[in-house]
């Protein structure tokens, strides 16, 4: 699968250039980078849910799926939600499992706490089969536990659909435990990219350094 | 004064004839129109809300000038219309049910389509990037946008009956109030009102307020449901 390159230009000014990549089957890919550095802006515009400046979706060919920042629960039980996305009962039963969600299986997901929605909302995604699946910053409003627990999914679902995962993530340490390649994003440019250990350990350009340094790795 | 009122309650409760037609006719009207600006407005809320297009902002612009348009205006434009000099006077509709729950769609229609528009606004970009990610189709998002909109769909259809049944000045205007035929509640108590029979009046008051009550206390408890 490949991202064709794109800019995107919000009133003039240009907020993203990003020139494009082969992406591997099977890899997960962390987005880093400060706020406002592009990073949400990048998955949207993948995802299909924005436009670029030119052109189509960049990504040519296969299924994309996409988990946004700030996650939805529709008004029906949790276990609807999922079954929104696949008619496996099996699978949903699987994934509420693994997330700690059976319990509130029956219960309103419009009025599961923050933690829950955002567990809920990757299940939900999980239930179906993707090429290309973008997760926005999916643990943000997750607890340590459940952010391991997610982590371990998010990979399992990797190895079993054998898709590629761009996660879009503010944590280092979860870049380092989750991706096999790491994208540094900075004013809106892909600044620099390569194996995870390589880019978080040793990396070449002095504004990826600061970044690292400044979050302590 | 107190006199009065215990004969509206002795006409609430022998079901005096006339109060129950003034009752039917104000029913007839007010369902009627409700569910037609319902019916109007709940498709026009939903697109205004769920869609960016030009002009957008100069459609809500008119639409909210349209919910401050005064009612006794609307019957007045109305009157103009179906009178003998109007362009549709051979229609005969002036002084009859009918118009009365035309003017009352052009008055409550922008009611609805403001309540909806301004729910939906709010909802629909959430509901349609979530959908889009899960890779749903158009109609199904429809449908999930539709779905939680449930609650402030019962919501506006009700605030659009309340400002049906106790509106005065169009209905007047256009029914004439006339005994028997387009007398509705609030024309009702006015007449009775005139004619220094107040007892009709009271038992009228009491079961628009009831109404007023049992509508408010359902939108509040759905607007509390809402809110969860």
């Amino acid at each position: 699968m490949k991202l064709s390159p794109f800019t995107k230009t919000y009133e003039g000014r240009q907020v993203l250039d990003f020139p494009g990549m082969e992406l591997k089957k099977g890899t997960i890919y962390a987005v880093i980078g400060a706020n406002g550095s592009g990073k949400s802006t990048f998955a949207k515009i993948v995802s299909g849910i924005l436009k670029a400046d030119r052109g189509g979706c960049p990504v040519s060919g296969g299924t994309v799926g996409y988990l946004p920042q700030k996650h939805y629960a529709f008004r029906m039980t949790t276990k609807a939600n999922l079954l929104l996305n696949g008619k496996s009962e099996a699978r949903a039963c699987e994934l509420m499992d693994a997330l700690q969600l059976r319990h509130l299986e029956a219960k309103r997901a419009d009025r599961l706490s923050g933690g829950e929605t955002a567990r809920m909302a990757l299940a939900r995604l999980m239930m179906n089969r993707y090429d290309l699946v973008l997760l926005d910053e999916p643990t943000a409003a997750m607890d340590m536990e459940t952010t391991l627990l997610s982590e371990q999914r998010i990979a399992r679902y990797v190895q079993e659909t054998g898709c590629t995962l761009i996660l879009v993530t503010h944590s280092l340490q979860q870049a380092r435990r989750l991706a096999g390649e790491v994208w540094y994003f900075h004013r809106g440019k892909l600044l620099e990219s390569g194996a995870a250990d390589q880019v978080l350990s040793h990396p070449e350009q002095p504004q990826t350094r600061q970044f690292l340094d400044f979050y302590g790795i | 004064m107190k006199t009065s009122l215990i004969k509206a309650i002795e006409l609430i409760l022998s079901a005096d004839a006339e109060l129950l037609n003034i009752l039917s006719v104000t029913a007839e009207m007010s369902l009627k129109s409700s569910v037609l600006a319902l019916l109007i407005g709940l498709p026009i809320g939903i697109w205004l809300g769920a869609c960016r297009f030009p002009g957008r902002g100069m459609v809500l612009v008119v639409n909210r000038t349209l919910q401050g348009m005064p009612p006794v205006v609307c019957g007045l434009l109305f009157y103009m219309l179906f009178s003998g000099v109007g362009p549709f006077r051979h229609l005969k509709l002036l002084f009859t049910v009918k118009i009365m729950v035309m003017a009352q769609v052009v008055l409550i229609t922008p009611i609805v389509v403001n309540a909806m528009e301004s729910y939906v606004a709010g909802v629909a970009p959430s509901v349609r990037e979530t959908a889009r990610g899960l890779g749903l189709g158009g109609v199904k998002t429809f449908g999930l946008l539709c779905n939680e909109c449930v609650y402030q769909i019962i919501s506006a259809y009700l605030l659009a009956f309340a400002r049906s049944i106790a509106e005065v000045g169009a209905v007047s205007m256009v029914g004439g109030a006339i005994s028997w035929k387009t007398n509705v509640m609030t024309t009702a108590i006015m007449q009775h009102t005139n004619r220094g029979s107040f007892s009709l009046g009271i038992a009228l008051g009491l079961i628009l307020l009831t109404i007023s009550l049992i509508v408010n206390t359902v939108i509040s408890l759905l607007q509390r449901r809402l809110s969860r």
